[in-house]
């Protein structure tokens, strides 16, 4: 699914961030992304969402060559990929439901195929009461969770959260665990960074290690 | 772009979006923009855009009502011949009058000869020599209207040469430099508009692309957000593009209706503010009536159908060139 092989980056003349990073993903796996911060974290999940193009190295996303695609090929890819940001990237003029539902409408779908869908879903993570709030009245974690319920609205195949479980209370960082587990279990691969040990001790999951540029899996 | 792809993308057009503020709540989209209307461009936009529209509006109004004008003398005059007859050195002009009438009327494809009297020839002239006695005393030629059949029009040079055998002194004119001057004169002023409206096209489309690039500017963080959800540069570029595409509708129109109000009142303006009725004249000879027919309305419409087009175009080819920029 996932193929890096020696991957480096820099961004401009500074020194490289991520050095010879080499891994694969199979389809349905479960991985944990960690190290401390300033570790590249964020940057191998932009990596692996193709928002940023590798220094050095091949990177290869469902079979495609990254390199080697069209940026239309990218958007394509991008469909069967949900991303949860740090910094949640809700949209604030549109309400929650609309954020959430935003992916099903980039894909072309009716709403009224939907709807039931979205509003289930907005439910799920506890934000049944919160479908017509604007972004900009929801707390951290009320923001947190309908991003995540935008990374899965559209089944994608692959799951890539930064720090998701970051701005939320224990109980919901749990449910929000199985939420991504469930998910999982459905076939999605799941990749999350974080640097939560409570989190990564529950579930017994490899972890692709960041040190200095470096990766190493555990 | 493929022709397939273009009838999609008009099927699949929210043509609705056009008129959002306007239509009913019901026939509004139910879900919000994604690129919000406040966040593309002020009324400064809309004015500038329905300032073009209407200037647009104006030339294409005022060349096709001096192009209709023109064909309408074009095809006077062409139904219609002037013999002249020389005054100096023929005694007696009036019996020459009837005689070279009388060998008109008899010429196969002529339909009418009506000759005009002294009086008539002298009153032609007052418009510049003014009205005065001593215009009786100039040898002024005398003129036949010869109406033709245009259907069936008679041999204009054989008629020619058969005047000028017979008689002495006469010549025929069959208005062929006045038709040659006209059109030229219907040319230059089309030329003249063509190039005020490629001047007003050319500030359309610069005022756009301008627009587009600071919508883009003040949109990225929205722009980033499609990226990650899967958005192509088309879906993209389609949502800002259906703002302007609004926007060219919406100003456009109320340029074109403010220039169609200008067709309807100008004759009322020019009668307060003191024309004579001979400027009326003047007026109509050179653009008709003064109004627009339905063709000529129908003109403004299409003005605003291509300003909405180039709004289009123009916003769609500057959003995907920034887009290409991010990549």
């Amino acid at each position: 699914m996932i193929r890096f092989e020696n991957v480096g980056l820099r961004y401009g003349s500074g020194p490289e961030i991520l050095r010879d990073v080499t891994f694969h993903v199979v389809p349905g796996s479960f991985h944990f992304l960690t190290g401390p911060s300033g570790a590249g974290k964020t940057t191998l999940l932009r990596l692996l969402f193709m928002s940023l193009r590798p220094t050095r190295g091949l990177i290869f996303v469902f079979g495609e060559n990254v390199s080697d695609l069209s940026s239309a090929g990218r958007a394509e890819l991008r469909r069967r990929i949900g991303i949860v940001f740090q910094d949640f990237r809700l949209l604030e003029h549109l309400t929650t439901w609309e954020n959430v539902a935003l992916p099903l409408r980039v894909m072309g779908k009716k709403e009224s195929d939907y709807r039931e869908d979205v509003t289930d879903l907005l439910r799920w993570v506890g934000l049944g009461d919160r479908v017509d709030a604007y972004p900009e009245i929801l707390s951290g974690g009320e923001k947190q969770r309908a991003a995540i319920a935008r990374a899965v609205i559209g089944r994608p195949e692959l799951l890539l959260a930064d720090e998701p479980t970051g701005n939320v209370d224990p109980m919901i960082a749990d449910r929000l665990l199985r939420l991504f587990v469930e998910l999982n279990r459905l076939g999605t691969s799941v990749i999350i960074a974080t640097h939560d040990y409570g989190l990564m001790d529950q579930l017994d999951a490899p972890r692709l290690v960041l040190y200095e540029g470096h990766l190493e899996i555990r | 772009m493929t022709a397939v792809q273009l009838i999609a993308d008009i099927r699949d057009y929210p043509w609705r979006n056009l008129f959002a503020g306007i239509l009913p709540a019901r026939f509004q989209p139910k879900t919000a923009q994604i690129v919000p209307s406040a966040s593309i461009a002020g009324n400064a936009l809309t004015v500038v855009i329905a300032i073009m529209s209407f200037l647009a509006c104006l030339t294409a109004g005022a060349v096709y009502m001096v192009n209709q004008s023109a064909e309408a003398w074009v095809k006077d005059i062409s139904s219609e011949i002037t013999v002249e007859l020389d005054p100096v050195n023929t005694a007696d002009i009036e019996k020459k009058m009837t005689l070279v009438s009388l060998f008109l009327a008899k010429q196969a494809g002529v339909t009418r000869v009506k000759p005009l009297t002294a009086e008539d020839s002298a009153k032609l002239l007052e418009p510049w020599l003014g009205h005065s006695e001593a215009l009786s005393a100039l040898p002024i030629p005398r003129l036949i209207a010869v109406e033709i059949d245009r259907s069936n029009p008679p041999d204009i040079k054989a008629v020619s040469a058969a005047l000028s055998q017979n008689f002495e002194g006469v010549t025929l004119d069959d208005h062929r430099r006045w038709r040659a001057e006209i059109r030229t004169l219907t040319r230059s002023a089309a030329l003249g508009g063509f190039a005020v409206l490629a001047l007003v096209a050319a500030a359309t489309v610069a005022v756009i692309v301008s627009a587009t690039r600071s919508a883009m500017a003040s949109n990225r963080e929205i722009i980033e957000v499609l990226h990650f959800v899967g958005a192509n540069e088309r879906f993209i570029s389609r949502e800002f593009e259906r703002h302007f595409v609004g926007l060219g509708v919406r100003a456009g129109l109320v340029g074109a209706v403010s220039a169609a109000l200008v067709f309807l009142l100008l004759p009322v303006v020019m009668h307060l503010l003191g024309g004579e009725p001979a400027t009326a004249t003047e007026m109509s000879r050179l653009v008709g009536s003064g109004e627009l027919d339905l063709k000529g309305y129908l003109l403004c419409m299409l003005v605003v159908f291509v300003i909405a087009c180039l709004c289009m175009i123009t916003s769609r080819l500057g959003v995907i060139r920034v887009l290409k920029s991010y990549a």
